[in-house]
This record gives structure tokens, C-alpha cells and sequence, in this order.
């Protein structure tokens, strides 16, 4: 973890010199720990940990939720793995976030950056922007149909004054994934705006002003002073996407019900689908299970990674 | 004095197993460990789906005669979004906390059963719902469920169109080819103008296959029979439609169909009888005819059952609930007066007023169409998917990305395996 | 000693000299930002205009061509969302429990957060992993065996079963932990030199100069909580304790689409998830950090 290179430099000096092992603590201070993260870890433990156990429990049955498990072991595992429809949805939930976590991110730098100076109207615009965040998606995806509708969508109308032939969008198996992609990008850069502006607001004054003061340009500066100390909260933003772009549901049911073709089937759509209306909430639960590692592995490396690129203060 | 007292006890003890004895033949319902039990207050919960979205205050006024009747039993109702009731009932059955009666569609009574949370039905005469639906809720002779409503598909047209295209008003005896060639005169797409709409998914798929003539699983239900040239018939009946006379995703004003109906854009439109309420206040004429078969007439028959749960601490109180839910003349009036569905009764004579309950004018073609019914095929716990199989690639077929023939092909295939053996 | 008060405004002592560098880059650079924000403001406003004009709008085929300018204006949609259903008390229902979260998930992610940032042992980062893989199961995974466990509290058809999985978030405890990254350790150092304990450190130092990222969390938890479905509905059985999003679905029929209608409600649904955000961003911040000592 970072926090032993930044915490303790001195420590691993001193490590370096005498063969301690670890600093001593009192154990009144594990004891202060503990009680500092019990009242979030009791309920995690209770209602997150214990029915993860048991989900893994069920991953090795074969159950429609109404009538008794029946034991399979591994069964729903080997079905998973061997079937390349598998592959495939996992496919579907990459696509999302390859398309989705530049562009969301990209998206909500500019207007966090451009709606932390000194501008006009500001608070009025950091409204507007996180006006979507907080529609539903039931409202969004009807709206966003009628943008994208092929023949008489706003955006294909509006490419068509560019000479552009705009494709079939959620019609077309090639596109509905993107036109998902679209519609969430749209919905979430205030997402992103509020996190980051946070983070910016964090940035003490000084620095930008002895950059100022030092004659660098605002690109000079945005690159070599605010996404440097920016990093922290960028690490955040991309965790968060990633974790919850692998799970991407309500946007997938309500624009296109995993359609055309399944071409937008991702991952939670298809647990969702098994669970409950297919009967086969063992197989959903041992499909969450791989979710679950490949969501660790790519967190993992990003935990692992940030020592590379993330300062922290 | 002892000879007398003894004749009094026995006297006493005749005449109280004379009251015992016909107050358990009045019982209607299986006879519960005591009956002076029945006094005692018991609540009865349901939970259902088929009051959502405009009839709760029928269900009330049932619930309220119910209790008029029984007033040691009181119903306390949940009401729940059809998308969202069943996720909620799956959740409440593996935590036992499931209403004592709840509602179910055809589609899963069959898995329900198989999973054994139904407690079988006893004490009410199933002869007093028509035949058809009381018997698709019995199992083996056991009834599990009791029908709460039932609803048809028909053809729905927009007389004005058919007027302004010179097209004379579809009948009884119409045929596919009438339909085709009627919705190719009257569509004019430059003026969002359509001629037909019917949804190319699985419900209309296993319907039109039977009005071809085919069916789609064998009679035991082993076999997925629908890739014959019936089954590629209706297949072609349904695509070749989408694109033509028919709008596919995005063509015309609006992908609703209900919306493009009743804005007066769509000349005629298969769907359920239950839209009736929905266009009375359209701006056009338009009545309804039994769809057009191509060598029978075949339509659907949809009904929503209730269930009492086989975990129930009030079994008898349920059954009495449910029975009333589903036969009492409180029910068949609430029902007809606001066009809530048909009430599932055999009685035709009671449903005479749903003729005359305004528009459309020929509602007669509702009960002319269960004449012909195509059976619903019941699978089990796979039933959802094989839906989605067919569904999705008559979508694929209809979006030209696929023949007709392949998703036929693809869809018998992908549909076998999920077939119980027999 | 630097002004280090993290408020939402960001303040500039002008310094002689640069009076030339804000000519330069100023017109021109802010008439384009100018135009750019707006541009993308309007972007994101126009849904929510056709939103709020098919709120307004009755009649059939709402769900054809949009428009601006409501097609048969009327208020029906907002009288059965107010009239036909038990308004007060839904709004109370989901701004109670929405206001309970949010505290809860602020107090609970901010104790623990703390800890990773300022309280090192071994193991605190497979600790803190573990925080995290809280976020990689699926909710509807969750579901199920989490409705058990209610039942077997007695939780069910209570309010307190309807909170209880979402006082403590991994991303909370993730949020609030890069917010208190940012504030200096001089601060806790000259702290603890004063004799000061780590709950008086986390609460007179640190917390007060989290004001963004607490506001920030706050938006986040009560969002979360107010557009809340699937728990609710599996949970809740009374009628009187319904929230806003069960309520919203029921008016939805089982064949037909009232859009006007659903419109309408989403719009309700907007307005007091606005008013927090505008609250959070001045208030909230403005009074976490009035209660530290600088």
C-alpha cells in the first residue's frame, strides 16, 4: 500500500538500518482501529460477506429459488467454462467500459476543470450537468430513444446536415452497445464532475498560482501540476467505473432488454435473467463468482499499479 | 333419577353431535382441526399483480363483499407492478414469507407445481369456470390453481382507414392472404401510414403455427415440432410483414404500437383485449374481428391464476378467499362494469353485459374467438427461455439478418434440449 | 500559514504581474469556454425538458415525436400522482429513510476511512481490499440471501430492514479516504503534539477539512438511497410505508404506459435530489468545516 511509502519513509530507513521488524503499537491502538471500523465493517460482514458466502454456496446447486437446492459441485463451473457464450457476455460487459470510462472520463475533467474557474453562472452550470445523474433510467432511455431513433433521431438528423448516414444505433446489433455507451457517458459526466471537482477544490491555490507565476501556459499546467495532484481522485473515479462498469444493468434492461440479438446481454443482465426468470440461480450465482474474480484481477493490478502513477499529498 | 339422568345425557349428547354433524356438512372448505375456530378472526394475505395500474378500486369493492360475507376473515392486499411481481414472489418463496394466496400466469404454473409450493385446492366446484381454464390449473387431477380472469387476442382496425383506402372492413372469414393483401393497399409509409402490426414474438409465433395448421411441440410435449412448412409459414406470416406493411423498430412515428394505433397511423393490430379501456377516447372509428387463420382459426387464450400457498397457516380461509376472488357474482360485476379483463366463470349468460359495456361494438368476436384456441405450451422451469429462443430470432429473421428458414432452424434446435423428456 | 479551508470557492490573490498573463489568455479563451460549457449544458438539459414538457402534455401517442411544446397541455398527470396517491406520506416515507443513509453512510465511511488513511498496521491494505471486493457482487446476487436474513431479524415490512444494507459502503469508506489523502499531515502532527487522541484528530482536523469529498458523499448516499427499487420492493409490504419509486411503478399498468404520467413522476423524483446537491455543495461543506479548528 501506498501509505508505507508516504507514512513511514522513515521507518524504511530505519528498517534499513537496525533488523526491527515492525513498529510496536499498543494494543490499545488496534483496539481504536477496530472500533473505528466496526460500525461499517459489522454491517459489510453481516449483510455483504455472509450472503457472498452463501451465493458461494449455491453456485455448486442447481435451484429456482422456489423449490429445494440439488447438489451439482462443480457442475455449473464447467458448463460456464466450456460454453463460449460465456466469453462472450464477458465480451459485451468490455465493450461498455473500453467504449464508457474514456469518454465518461475525458467528459468529466472538462467541465470540472471549466466549471472550476472563476466563470460565470458556474453553480447554475454544475447544476444543469448533474441534472442527468439523477434522472431515472427509465426517463433517460425513453428520452435517448427518441435521440437515436434511425430515421428521425435528433443525432442522426444533425450527422445527416454533415453528409454523415447515421447507423441503426440500438437497432443495430453492431451499435446498440455503443448507443448504450452514449446514453450512459451522457448521464454520468456530472458523475464524474462532482468527484473530480472535490478533488480539485482540494488542491491548494498556491500551487496553481506559483505555476501561474512561473509563466506555465493551462495546458502546462493541467499536466505537470493538476492531474498529478489530481491523481488520487483519478484512481478513485477509474476504480469506481471499473467496478461498476463490469456490473452494468439498468441502462442494458431499460434501452435495449440485452437486444438486438444480444448484443448489449452483459453480464448482471444474464444473473438477473437466470435468477429470476430462468430458474437457475445456481448457475447465476457461479457466473457472479467469475464476475467477482475478474472484477479482483483487474482492481488488483490497479492497486498494485497506482504506486507508478498516483501522488499522493 | 339416575335412569332420567342418564336419558338426559344421552339426549344432550345426541342433539350435540346432531349440531356438530351439519355445521361440518355447511363447512364449503376442507374441515379445519376445530370449527368453532371459524369464529375467530384470521387474516388472509394476498399479494397479486392483476390490480396494478387502474384496478385497485375493483379489487377493493371485491375484497369488501368478500368480507361482508365472511366477517371473521379480513384480506389485507399487496399490489405489485407486473414487471416486478414475480422477482419480488421468488424472493418472498425462498424466505417463506410468500402471501397465503397469490397471483401466478399460466406460463409458470406448471414449475410452481413441480416445486410444490401450491397446496392443492379442496372444496370448490371447478365446474363453474369454463372447462379450458379450469383444467390448464389442474395437474394429474388435482386442481392447484383457480383461474382469476381470462383474455383473447383479436384484430383490431381502424375503420376510417380502411374507408379512406376503399378496402372493405375485415370479417370472420378473412384468411392471411386477406390480411396481406388489405394492409398493402391501406399502408402508406411517406404518410406514416401502416397497415398491420403483430408482434413477431414468441406468443404470436406458437399461435400462427397452430392457425397454419401445424403445432409447435408434439402432443406429449417431447418435441419441438415447429420446423415444418407450417412452422416456416407462420414464420414468413410474421416476418415478412415487418419492413412492408408493418413499421420495424424506428420506422414510423413511434415504436409504441398501442401509441401508433391510437393516434389513428396503423390500419389493423393483433393484441389483447385488455387495450380495450385504453381506446375509447380515440379519435376514429374502428371495431374488432376474430384474426384471420390461415386454414383454422386458432387464437389465444391468456389467463392469470391465483395460487394458495402450500405453507399457509390459513389454508381453509384462503381457499375460501381465493374461491371467491375467482366465481363470486361480486367479482363477475366489478369486472364487467370496468372491462377488467373476463371474469373466468362458464356461465356465458353472466357475461352477457360485457357486450354492451361501450366500445368495441363486436365485442361478441371475443367469445366467437374462443372457438379455436391454440394451446399454450407449458414446459415447466424453461418455459422463459424457450421464449426468449424464439423471440429472439424471429427478431433477427425480421431485421433481415437471418432467413426465415435458419431462425426456424436455430430456434427448434436451441428449443429441444430445454423440452422434459417423457 | 496558508488558508488551507477547502470552500467550495476558489480564491486568488492577485499578484502584481499577472494582471498581463489574464489579459492574454482571458477574452478569447473564456468567450470559447464560455460557449463550449454552454453548449454541453444544453446537451444535458434537453432531455430533461422533454421530460418535464410530456409531463405536461396528456393525450394518446405521447411516446411519438417529441416536441416542445406539451400536445394537449394539462396537469392530470401531476393530479393522480398527487391526488390518487397518499403523497405526503410517500415523499416523508423516502425522505426519512434517504436522510437516515445518508448520515449513517457519511458517519460510518468517514470512522473507517480514517482508519486507511491515518492508522497504518499490517495488513491494513488486504484490509482495505476487502472493503472493496464488497462492491463486486452484483446486487441482485445480494438480494435474495440478504431478504432471508431480514426475515430472520423480523426485519421485514420495517424500515429499519429497508436501511440496514446501506449503512456502510465500500465506496464511501473508498471516497472519503482519498478526500482525507489531500489534507496535510502537519495538521495531525501539530495535533498530536498537543496531546490529541486519533478520535479527537479524526474529528477536529481531519473530518472539517473533508468538507468536498463529504459533500460529495452525502449527494451520493442520498441519491442512492431516494431512487432505491428492487430492496424496497421486496421488503415493504404496507401500503403506508411505501417509498416514491414503488409508487412511481405502480401507476404503471401492466400493458400500457402512461407517459405523461411516468414523466411526471420522474420530475417529482428530480426536484428534492437537485435540492440536495445545491444544499450539500454550499451548506454542507461551508459546516463540516466550521467545526474544526484550523
Amino acid at each position: 500500500m501506498t501509505n508505507i511509502v508516504v507514512e513511514e519513509p522513515q521507518q524504511a530507513s530505519a528498517a534499513a538500518a537496525l533488523p526491527r521488524r515492525r513498529r510496536w503499537r499498543h494494543p490499545r491502538y488496534y483496539v481504536t482501529v477496530a472500533a473505528f471500523l466496526a460500525p461499517s465493517a459489522i454491517p459489510l460482514l453481516l449483510l455483504v460477506y455472509y450472503p457472498m458466502v452463501q451465493a458461494m454456496w449455491t453456485s455448486l446447486h442447481d435451484w429456482n429459488l422456489i423449490g429445494p437446492k440439488k447438489w451439482v459441485g462443480i457442475a455449473n463451473y464447467e458448463v460456464l467454462l466450456t460454453d463460449f457464450g460465456t466469453a462472450r457476455i464477458f465480451w459485451h460487459s468490455a465493450q461498455y467500459i473500453i467504449g464508457y470510462i474514456p469518454l465518461v472520463f475525458v467528459g468529466g475533467l472538462a467541465v470540472a476543470l471549466a466549471l472550476n474557474t472563476a466563470l460565470k453562472g458556474r453553480n447554475f452550470f454544475r447544476g444543469v450537468y448533474f441534472l442527468p445523474v439523477v434522472t431515472s433510467w427509465i426517463a433517460v432511455s425513453l428520452v435517448w430513444k427518441w435521440l437515436l431513433n434511425p430515421h428521425s433521431g435528433a443525432v442522426n438528423t444533425v450527422l445527416g446536415w454533415f453528409g454523415i448516414e447515421g447507423p441503426g444505433w440500438y437497432i443495430d446489433p453492431h451499435w446498440a452497445m455503443p448507443s448504450i455507451v452514449v446514453a450512459s457517458v451522457w448521464k454520468d459526466v456530472g458523475f464524474v464532475m462532482v468527484i473530480l471537482l472535490a478533488g480539485l477544490q482540494a488542491i491548494p491555490a498556491e500551487i496553481e498560482e506559483a505555476a501561474i507565476l512561473d509563466g506555465a501556459g493551462w495546458w502546462r499546467r493541467l499536466i505537470s501540476v493538476t492531474l498529478p495532484l489530481l491523481s488520487p481522485t483519478t484512481f478513485f473515479v477509474l476504480i469506481i467505473s471499473l467496478i461498476g462498469g463490469f456490473q452494468v444493468f439498468d441502462q442494458a434492461y431499460a434501452m435495449t432488454a440485452g437486444g438486438p440479438n444480444d448484443a448489449t446481454r452483459t453480464v448482471v443482465l444474464e444473473i438477473y435473467d437466470l435468477t429470476f426468470r430462468y430458474g437457475q440461480a445456481g448457475m447465476a450465482s457461479a457466473l457472479s463468482m467469475l464476475l467477482f474474480v475478474v472484477i479482483l484481477a483487474f482492481t488488483a493490478i490497479q492497486l498494485v499499479g497506482q504506486r507508478r502513477w498516483v501522488h499522493y499529498a | 333419577m339416575k335412569h332420567s339422568r342418564l336419558l338426559q345425557i344421552g339426549v344432550i349428547t345426541a342433539i350435540a353431535g346432531l349440531v356438530a354433524g351439519c355445521s361440518s356438512t355447511t363447512d364449503d372448505a376442507s374441515s379445519g382441526p376445530d370449527d368453532s375456530a371459524a369464529a375467530a378472526p384470521v387474516t388472509v394475505t394476498y399479494s397479486n399483480f392483476i390490480s396494478n395500474g387502474g384496478n385497485e378500486d375493483n379489487l377493493d369493492k371485491i375484497v369488501a363483499a368478500f368480507e361482508k360475507e365472511n366477517p371473521n376473515i379480513t384480506v389485507e392486499v399487496t399490489t405489485l407492478p407486473y414487471s416486478d411481481y414475480f422477482t419480488a414472489l421468488q424472493t418472498d418463496l425462498v424466505a417463506g414469507t410468500q402471501a397465503d394466496v397469490f397471483d401466478i400466469e399460466f406460463a409458470n404454473y406448471r414449475s410452481y407445481v413441480e416445486s410444490g409450493v401450491a397446496a392443492p385446492i379442496q372444496g370448490v366446484d371447478t365446474s363453474k369456470y369454463r372447462k379450458a381454464l379450469a383444467d390448464s390449473y389442474a395437474t394429474d387431477g388435482v386442481q392447484y390453481a383457480l383461474p382469476t380472469s381470462f383474455s383473447t387476442v383479436v384484430l383490431y382496425f381502424n375503420k376510417d382507414l380502411f374507408d379512406a383506402a376503399g378496402v372493405d372492413y375485415p370479417t370472420a372469414d378473412w384468411t392471411w392472404e386477406d390480411e396481406n393483401a388489405a394492409a398493402a393497399k391501406i399502408t402508406d409509409k411517406g404518410n406514416d401510414i401502416w397497415g398491420d402490426y403483430q408482434p413477431f414474438t414468441y406468443n404470436e409465433y406458437y399461435k400462427t403455427v397452430a392457425q397454419a395448421g401445424g403445432s409447435f411441440l408434439s402432443a406429449d410435449g417431447s418435441q419441438a415440432t415447429f420446423n415444418s412448412p407450417e412452422g416456416i409459414q407462420a414464420a414468413k406470416f410474421l416476418v415478412d410483414k415487418v419492413g412492408n406493411t408493418m413499421p420495424a423498430a424506428g420506422d414510423a412515428s413511434t415504436d409504441s404500437d398501442a401509441d401508433l394505433f391510437s393516434t389513428g397511423h396503423l390500419a389493423m393490430w393483433h393484441t389483447g383485449i385488455w387495450m380495450f379501456n385504453s381506446m375509447q377516447e380515440v379519435p376514429f372509428n374502428w371495431d374488432i374481428v376474430v384474426e384471420p387463420g390461415l386454414t383454422q382459426q386458432a387464437s389465444h387464450l391468456f389467463s392469470n391464476a391465483v395460487m394458495v400457498s402450500a405453507n399457509s397457516k390459513e389454508i381453509e380461509a384462503a381457499t375460501k378467499w381465493a374461491d371467491f376472488l375467482t366465481s363470486s357474482p361480486a367479482m363477475v360485476e366489478a369486472r364487467l362494469a370496468s372491462s377488467w379483463e373476463l371474469p373466468p366463470v362458464a356461465d356465458d349468460a353472466a357475461l352477457s353485459a360485457y357486450l354492451t359495456q361501450g366500445l368495441p361494438e363486436n365485442r361478441q368476436a371475443v367469445f366467437e374467438s374462443l372457438d379455436g384456441v391454440a394451446i399454450a405450451p407449458s414446459i415447466g422451469a424453461n418455459q422463459a427461455q424457450m421464449a426468449d429462443i424464439v423471440t429472439k430470432y424471429l427478431g433477427e429473421a425480421a431485421a433481415g439478418r437471418m432467413t426465415v428458414e435458419e431462425a426456424v432452424k436455430k430456434s427448434s434446435d436451441e428449443v429441444q434440449p430445454l423440452l422434459p423428456s417423457k | 500559514m496558508p488558508d488551507l479551508r477547502m470552500s467550495g470557492a476558489r480564491t486568488r490573490t492577485p499578484q502584481p504581474g499577472d494582471e498581463v498573463q489574464k489579459e492574454h489568455s482571458g477574452r478569447v479563451g473564456r468567450v470559447i469556454l464560455i460557449m463550449a460549457v454552454s453548449l454541453g449544458a444544453v446537451m444535458m438539459f434537453f432531455p430533461f425538458l422533454w421530460t418535464v414538457i410530456t409531463s405536461f402534455s396528456s393525450g394518446l401517442g405521447l411516446s411519438a415525436k417529441p416536441s416542445l411544446i406539451p400536445q394537449q397541455p394539462s396537469l392530470d398527470a401531476y393530479r393522480i400522482l398527487f391526488l390518487d396517491l397518499p403523497f405526503a406520506r410517500i415523499i416523508a416515507n423516502s425522505l426519512a429513510i434517504a436522510l437516515v443513509v445518508t448520515f449513517a453512510q457519511v458517519l460510518t465511511s468517514a470512522l473507517a476511512a480514517y482508519v486507511f488513511t491515518r492508522m497504518p498496521f499490517k495488513g491494513r491494505g488486504v484490509i482495505f481490499a476487502l472493503y472493496l471486493a464488497t462492491m463486486m457482487i452484483p446486487g441482485q446476487v445480494l438480494l435474495v440471501p440478504q431478504f432471508v436474513i431480514m426475515k430472520d431479524l423480523g426485519l421485514i415490512d420495517n424500515y429499519l430492514g429497508v436501511l440496514l444494507p446501506s449503512i456502510a459502503t465500500a465506496f464511501g469508506v473508498f471516497l472519503l479516504k482519498q478526500g482525507m489523502d489531500a489534507v496535510p499531515r502537519d495538521l495531525d502532527e501539530a495535533a498530536k503534539l498537543d496531546g490529541a487522541s486519533h478520535f479527537q484528530t479524526f474529528l477536529r482536523i481531519v473530518l472539517p477539512n473533508t468538507g468536498p469529498s463529504i459533500a460529495t458523499l452525502s449527494i451520493f448516499a442520498f441519491m442512492g438511497s431516494w431512487n432505491n427499487f428492487l430492496w424496497p420492493l421486496v421488503i415493504l409490504r404496507s401500503e403506508e410505508k411505501q417509498t416514491l419509486p414503488l409508487a412511481l411503478a405502480g401507476l404503471q399498468g401492466q400493458y400500457t404506459t402512461n407517459w405523461d404520467v411516468m414523466m411526471a413522476g420522474s420530475v417529482i423524483s428530480i426536484l428534492p435530489m437537485l435540492a440536495i446537491y445545491i444544499f450539500a455543495q454550499k451548506y454542507v461543506v461551508r459546516g463540516i468545516a466550521s467545526t474544526g479548528i484550523k
